[in-house]
């Protein structure tokens, strides 16, 4: 997945939200702004294994984790959304994400099972690519990064 | 005609779910493929399975695999519904014996296309 591009990340991403999260086109793009930290941040990833292993990384802050758990599970707007749900919903958008980026470096191996972290992401690798996008005015970084030899493990 | 929707994903379930029905098929959903072949054990033979590949407890390719060695079994269609887009994946699943494979993110368009080619549009949705 190295050889992927922000272009790549952004076309995955909208192709994503447009089929399953908003049902049109048009809703997610790139950030417009410097990026800056996110607040009360909710991490999800996945790693590919191979020869080398790579993990895809979606973070964003918890309120705009909430309504994409309340638009993917089709709650309503008096219904609670549980921590449950926002790594169901968390973990299979990093997991759609993932798997597209990966079709795009053949040989990169299986995917693993998504993790879903309510804080801070724990990474141990080097950053690959980072892409800042807008959904709803509420943002959503995508990252990957190399984990070395490791695979995939922690 | 009856699917089952095999994916760790609730919202994913939900979603293929919600598909299906709209084109008429009845569905039950299993969390794993463990528990999709307690429910083939339990309810009979599906027209349809949607299998998701990662998946903890049994992955969908071992499904596809434990299908496939029961006789009773082999009228099912089974349709992989998964992100592992990469040709040797493909290959793999097609070769144990899926039939279909569709590749997430999905249209419903997209869904509705696969079924067209599987024979398994009611008529008035062939198209």
């Amino acid at each position: 997945m190295s050889t992927t591009t922000p272009d790549d990340v952004l076309l995955v991403a909208q192709d994503l939200f447009a089929a399953m999260v908003d049902g049109e086109p048009g809703t997610l793009e790139r950030w417009p702004g410097p990026p800056a930290d996110l607040a009360d941040p909710v991490n999800a990833w996945v790693d590919a294994g191979g020869a080398q292993g790579v993990r895809t990384v979606l973070a964003t802050d918890r309120t705009t984790a909430v309504a994409l758990a309340r638009s993917l599970l089709a709650l309503g707007p008096d219904e609670p959304v549980e921590a449950a749900d926002i790594r169901d919903v968390l973990g299979e958008l990093v997991n759609v994400v993932s798997g597209n980026l990966k079709g795009m470096t053949p040989g990169t191996g299986l995917l693993g099972l998504p993790v879903v972290v309510l804080g801070p992401p724990a990474v141990d690798g080097a950053l690959l690519r980072e892409s800042h996008l807008r959904w709803r005015g509420s943002r959503l970084v995508i990252s990957t990064w190399n984990l070395g030899t490791r695979g995939t493990t922690r | 005609m009856r699917a089952l929707v095999i994916d760790d994903s609730r919202a994913m379930r939900r979603i293929v779910a919600g598909l299906l029905e709209d084109l008429g098929f009845a569905t039950t959903q299993a969390g794993d493929g463990r528990a999709a072949l307690d429910a083939l054990d339990r309810d009979g033979v599906y027209d349809l399975a949607c299998i998701d590949w990662n998946m903890p407890v049994m992955d969908g390719l071992s499904f596809v695999h434990a299908v496939r060695e029961r006789r009773e079994w082999r009228g099912m269609t089974l349709m992989m519904v998964t992100t592992e887009s990469e040709h040797d994946q493909i290959v793999r699943a097609l070769a144990a014996g899926a039939h279909e494979y569709l590749i997430k993110p999905f249209t419903p368009d997209a869904v509705r296309a696969k079924l067209d080619l599987l024979g398994l549009l009611p008529r008035e949705e062939t198209s």
